[in-house]
């Protein structure tokens, strides 16, 4: 009899459809409802929460500052990551396995210790402060808090570690007898780069990149603690419309248009990183 | 001058012993009842359960407590509709609308049972509610860092937008427990008030201030790390600062082109509509106004009693007296904002405009 190994699915089919889409469809399905006040909402449909949200430069800034930051954050976390996960993917010592337990180490720290720990470094009389003063670099003490700067630095934080170890499970599948035919073969270590291990690791870096960026969007903490009330990312301006203004409907409206967006750049990038290889490989 | 904190246990101790022993009450009165209690958690919930929770086991009940915020218990009584979350509820005064407009959330308080209201002025309580406790919303400022700048001790809102203060202010995120109190006084003092606000945003954006607290403690921990030289919090959270080892001093703000001088932001129990132990609920109600109970609350949490007893004998402790307004006709005089008048989403609507980067 064959095994119908598919069953095995079941269970998480079921808790990831009762858990996500249930409630996603929850929130899906208020914010085609107009808000009353004291958490009520009108029994007649309509989409004035998406008219206001598309109208209303508030609302369209705050979501460009959430994409902005979540890419630019997403960008340097592949800028600081790659080296680093490709260096331990290539270590033959026991450091590669130390190392490696660091960073593991490192993601189990709560973020909210993780952006405290940037609150203290980056204070007025903290260690960055007095060494960039001490330096003479600036004159009054640099701050992270209360700007946008500050923000894609927390969610840096957020996501490094998880990022190398993305990377470092990317790099792992690429044999090193590929590099080392590159290079006998007269390639430079630039070009070996380049050449080689770019177009390789493009689909695996591609889908890390998106899922920290996927995490950066989502991300409330990092953006409520060093955003100092001045920076409103939309899980930012959620969480002060269901908790403070009891708009359910209106916060509904704004988690829609963050999933949407989030899975419309999602596509867009696999699309995009599609015809780039297939144009690759007709060139080649 | 440092707080005597080993005096201040002991008077907490004794206050604890003479609240346990200053029982109201039958034996067996409410054998079999809980009581749900919507409030904040930290010291406000510790006080609570060192000082009224004992009372009422004695007396064959249970409490329970349902944490958050204010606003966080309204979005719970209102999600519930038509059954109550919990049986007595902490509101502030920002939220007068939402319960005292129409009182539809809220049911009448027995005032038969409110044997303390001896002590309470009369606009303190009604059929519908009793005031809890007030904060007063002050000016906190570290004496050591203006002298070294040579600014004097600022009086109103306005001194803060020294340029030298640049980056150093700190003031209440509108989301945040004084929010409302604050960003209300600040439009008054430039000339505002509840149904215009604009001339306090444009204090705020010159404030230069290097972010918006969400939480007192963030206040207390900025004065500690030298981050912050000012700040627009309630004097509680001041004196906390001071008992960490800042050189902090309060001022009550001067309500410029008024004659209010201070802020006061006033907390509420309320008795929700279904609750279905109303009587334990007042019985609760009334032990919360107890004078020890109400000393007890301000010794730990900064709060200024609304029991004229207790705040006679705050006003006998020297930091308390030096930090706090005690004076009850200057409490009369402090600026209350009238949020009848006020559309506190509009509020919030506005200021998340203007400060958003």
């Amino acid at each position: 009899m064959k095994t119908r190994w598919e069953y095995v699915l079941l269970p998480s089919f079921l808790i990831v459809g009762l858990l996500i889409v249930a409630s996603q469809y929850v929130f899906l399905k208020g914010s085609f409802f107009k808000d009353l006040g004291l958490g009520r909402i009108s029994d007649t449909a309509s989409m004035v929460n998406y008219l206001r949200f598309f109208t209303d430069s508030f609302y369209l800034h705050t979501l460009w500052v959430t994409v902005k930051t979540s890419g630019l954050a997403a960008l340097f976390t592949l800028t600081l990551g790659f080296p680093v996960a490709y260096l331990i993917a290539r270590m033959q010592s026991k450091w590669s396995m130390i190392l490696l337990a660091g960073i593991v180490v490192a993601t189990f720290v709560t973020i909210v210790i993780k952006v405290f720990g940037l609150i203290i470094i980056f204070s007025a009389d903290g260690l960055v402060n007095q060494a960039l003063m001490g330096l003479g670099i600036v004159d009054t003490p640099y701050t992270i808090i209360g700007n946008q700067t500050g923000v894609v630095v927390g969610l840096m934080h957020f996501t490094l570690g998880f990022g190398v170890l993305l990377l470092y499970s990317v790099i792992q599948t690429i044999p090193r007898s590929l590099e080392d035919a590159a290079q006998i073969h007269g390639a430079s270590r630039w070009r070996m780069h380049l050449r080689v291990l770019f177009p390789l690791s493009l689909p695996g870096v591609t889908v890390g990149v998106l899922m920290i960026f996927n995490m950066c969007m989502g991300a409330f903490t990092s953006a409520a603690l060093l955003g100092g009330g001045r920076v409103f990312t939309l899980p930012v301006l959620i969480q002060r419309t269901v908790m403070m203004e009891i708009k359910y409907s209106m916060a509904g409206t704004l988690a829609a248009v963050l999933l949407v967006t989030v899975l419309l750049i999602n596509l867009l990038s696999i699309y995009l990183i599609r015809r780039l290889r297939s144009a690759r490989l007709v060139i080649a | 001058m440092k707080l005597k904190r080993t005096g201040l246990i002991l008077k907490s101790a004794a206050l604890s012993v003479g609240i346990l022993t200053a029982s109201s009450g039958v034996a067996g009165q409410f054998d079999g009842v809980t009581l749900r209690v919507a409030t904040w958690g930290g010291s406000w919930k510790e006080n609570m359960v060192q000082a009224i929770v004992p009372k009422f086991e004695a007396l064959g009940g249970k409490i329970e407590f349902v944490t958050g915020s204010p606003q966080a218990n309204l979005a719970k009584l209102i999600a519930a509709r038509g059954k109550a979350p919990f049986d007595v509820m902490e509101t502030l005064d920002a939220q007068e609308k939402e319960f005292f407009g129409t009182n539809e959330l809220i049911q009448k308080i027995d005032l038969s049972q409110l044997t303390n209201k001896e002590y309470l002025d009369d606009w303190q309580y009604n059929d519908w509610r009793v005031a809890s406790w007030s904060t007063q919303e002050v000016i906190c400022y570290n004496r050591e860092k203006f002298a070294e700048l040579g600014l004097p001790a600022p009086t109103t809102y306005k001194d803060l937008a020294n340029e030298k203060l640049a980056g150093r202010v700190v003031i209440p995120d509108i989301t945040s427990g004084g929010g409302f109190a604050n960003f209300g006084a600040i439009a008054y003092a430039a000339g505002g008030n509840e149904q215009n606000v604009g001339p306090g945003l444009e204090v705020i954006k010159n404030l230069n201030s290097l972010k918006f607290w969400s939480r007192g403690g963030e206040v207390v921990t900025q004065f500690e790390s030298g981050d912050v030289y000012a700040a627009v919090v309630h004097a509680g959270w001041c004196l906390r600062a001071r008992k960490a080892g800042s050189p902090v001093d309060t001022v009550q703000p001067v309500i410029t082109g008024t004659s209010h001088v201070g802020v006061g932001k006033y907390g509420w129990l309320v008795i929700p509509k279904h609750s279905k132990v109303p009587e334990a609920a007042s019985w609760f109600i009334n032990e919360y106004q107890e004078p020890e109970f109400q000393m007890l609350y301000a010794v730990k949490s900064g709060v200024v009693p609304t029991n004229r007893k207790s705040i006679s004998q705050l006003a006998s402790d020297p930091i308390f007296a030096e930090m706090l307004e005690l004076d009850p006709a200057k409490i009369g005089n402090q600026l209350k904002i009238d949020y009848q008048k006020a559309d506190t989403s509009d509020w919030i609507d506005q200021w998340n405009r203007s400060v958003s980067q």
